[in-house]
């Protein structure tokens, strides 16, 4: 016997599996918000931070970053050429930063309170400025990205409207990333005891701020290149090339940075000598920073389809390991209330399944929503930036 | 009892028995679990080798830094350091995001894991008992400690009060008070008979830890503004250099076709 489905629940399996993997984070958060967090986590008094900070927050922020990237060169230096890209980038920032929110949304102790931070202000916390800022960046990329919404809904007069008083909201936009993409390196300046010594370093906002734009670079190129596979439409291969000629640029930018600031510290000693935190660094480096220096080099790379996105992974594999080591595999937390002699080393956190299924869910729900607006609405079609591009 | 201008209190390790009557003063008076109690007991065990054998406990709350990291981090100024010692902690306003625990250097700060959205979780901490020291008591932990290993006082008379009992005893003290200038000073301050790493204490500079990123954040709203005016300088130019090339174009064309 042959089963048929009707037509609006014929969908195609990755839609599917998505919405299961929303459906288990949902139930985990039902579970989490009425048992506690310590319910469905690995979280303690010695690790208030675990792996929904480190992906959640730290990796959902810095893949955002490719929206500001964008909008920056198309709007405030006016390079038309990239047009195509600004809106899939604009759209990626728009969800990844939703997504930051609702994760936060869990892991906060108080969710219904977190508007407290618009009116409660403590001047000299970080955390305040990142809460601020995201909040306004959300707003500027809902506004940014309206249009497009807009046009979606043949709302084209509306859609005009905004357009013009587009570039304001721009410039914000990019002050606001550029503030929190590097606050959130500030955010562990406070933790010179806890962090090591090979990550600690004053400077950690402008590391932060110049990895953001690898990794915003190497994002464009990810999100083109996967769409284009999934859609099946064009790639734009040879603006993504120029992206990609960029990275091993900035690249090499941030390599140089972390490394004379270790020396300047007079820290490259723990470069060989601290063990498995060694290891960590040399793995971000070799695998964030020299693999796609040299693999964008090759002209070869940057102009095939799969060059271009194997790169691109490799970019954001390191990078992101690199967030991970800084808010997670590098800290060291004292465990003061079950402690033993040996006080700073025998603590240890290990995500749970339904912690890392809730961030998946989280995750899910982006890819969807990326896919639906990217099928419905004018996200990639070329045509609808001819009647703008004059402005 | 003379007037206490800055409350603080003095642990001395040698004096410590691990009899663990602070954490039950601690739970009764505050009204919260054993488990959860906001002063803890932790036994060294047994160090050194025989027969020049130790034993050393250490009680731990609560720093009440003189430079408080937790008030520093918190976003929503929950934290507020009092003029005469005690830093203490506003449940009203916690959204819960757990950065101060993050950012205590000691690990102060605990977090109500197992509450749920209704009940609500809360950070606790110790709170310095005001309804004690500001009625002439001692705080809990401090009246109940049979000892003498715990004592309140005034901090100027507590450093030197330890500072005189290293002196009478140089062979039973590490000649440091831990906590007068650590972190910018602490008002727990501690006298210990073993380094004072192995006790679990942080090595922590005499400047206060939240020094630099207080100083960034001073350089936000300065540095928000000046790129602000940056950009918006930078997108004038590229359209009116645009305008121009434009206009020149269209007057080249113009030039042409006269031609």
């Amino acid at each position: 016997m042959k089963i048929t489905l009707p037509k609006f629940l014929r969908i195609g399996w990755l839609p599917f599996t998505l919405i299961a993997l929303m459906g288990i984070a949902f139930i985990v958060a039902m579970i989490r918000y009425t048992f506690g967090i310590g319910a469905i986590s690995d979280l303690s008094y010695s690790y208030p931070w675990g792996f929904w900070i480190s992906f959640d927050l730290f990796t959902g922020v810095v893949i955002s970053s490719g929206g500001f990237l964008m909008a920056g060169t198309v709007y405030i230096l006016r390079i038309k050429e990239f047009e195509p890209l600004l809106r899939p980038s604009v759209l990626t920032a728009f969800l990844g930063y939703i997504m930051v929110a609702v994760a936060l949304l869990v892991d906060l102790g108080q969710p219904l309170r977190i508007w407290y931070m618009m009116i409660h202000w403590n001047g000299t916390s970080v955390l305040l400025e990142i809460g601020i800022c995201v909040m306004l960046y959300l707003t500027v990329l809902a506004i940014e990205f309206a249009p497009v919404a807009l046009e979606g809904f043949k709302l084209q007069k509306l859609a005009h409207l905004i357009h013009k008083f587009i570039m304001p909201f721009v410039i914000l936009g990019v002050v606001l990333s550029t503030l929190h993409q590097s606050s959130l390196g500030s955010l562990l300046l406070i933790q010179p005891a806890k962090l090591h010594p090979l990550w600690w370093t004053p400077i950690l906002p402008i590391m932060f701020f110049t990895s953001a734009i690898s990794v915003g670079m190497a994002m464009i190129i990810f999100e083109s290149s996967l769409s284009s596979r999934y859609f099946q439409r064009g790639l734009e291969t040879h603006l993504l090339a120029k992206v990609a000629k960029g990275l091993p640029v900035a690249l090499t930018i941030y390599g140089l940075l972390k490394f004379s600031e270790l020396a300047v510290a007079g820290e490259l000693g723990y470069l060989f000598t601290s063990g498995t935190m060694s290891v960590l660094f040399w793995a971000e480096i070799l695998i964030g920073v020299i693999t796609p220096i040299i693999w964008f080099s090759i002209k070869k790379n940057r102009e095939s389809a799969n060059g271009l996105l194997t790169g691109a992974v490799i970019v954001l594999v390191g990078l992101i390991f690199n967030r991970f080591n800084v808010s997670w595999f590098a800290v060291k937390h004292p465990d003061p209330l079950f402690y033993m002699p040996t006080f700073m080393s025998n603590v240890k956190y290990f995500p749970t399944l339904p912690e890392v299924a809730v961030s998946i869910g989280i995750f899910s729900a982006g890819i969807l929503a990326f896919g639906l607006a990217a099928k419905y609405l004018p996200v990639f079609e070329d045509e609808h930036h001819a009647a703008h591009a004059g402005d | 009892m003379t007037e206490i201008k800055h409350h603080a209190y003095l642990f001395d390790t040698t004096r410590c028995i691990d009899c663990r009557a602070c954490m039950v003063a601690c739970s009764v008076e505050n009204n919260i679990d054993m488990d959860k109690t906001r002063i803890w007991v932790a036994g060294l065990g047994v160090t050194g080798t025989y027969p020049d054998l130790q034993r050393g406990t250490m009680v731990y709350h609560c720093m009440h830094c003189e430079h408080p990291d937790c008030m520093s981090a918190c976003p929503v100024g929950a934290y507020t350091k009092a003029e005469d010692g005690p830093v203490t902690y506003n449940p009203d306003l916690c959204i819960g995001c757990r950065y101060c625990m993050n950012a205590c250097p000691f690990g102060v700060p605990h977090f109500d894991y197992d509450k749920g959205i209704i009940e609500g979780a809360f950070i606790d901490k110790c709170t310095f008992c005001p309804q004690r020291i500001y009625n002439g008591q001692e705080p809990a932990c401090v009246e109940t400690c049979p000892t003498d290993a715990l004592e309140y006082g005034d901090r100027k008379e507590l450093i030197a009060k330890a500072h005189a009992r290293i002196a009478d005893h140089p062979d039973r003290y590490i000649d440091h008070v831990y906590g007068e200038f650590e972190n910018g000073g602490t008002s727990y301050l501690i006298l210990s008979h073993v380094p004072f790493n192995e006790l679990g204490l942080p090595d922590l500079p005499e400047t206060p830890i939240n020094e630099v990123s207080e100083q960034v954040m001073e350089m936000t709203i300065p540095f928000a503004l000046t790129w602000g005016a940056i950009l918006t300088g930078v997108t004038v130019g590229v359209s009116a250099y645009n305008k121009k090339k434009e206009k020149n174009a269209a007057a080249g064309e113009k030039t042409e076709a006269s031609k």
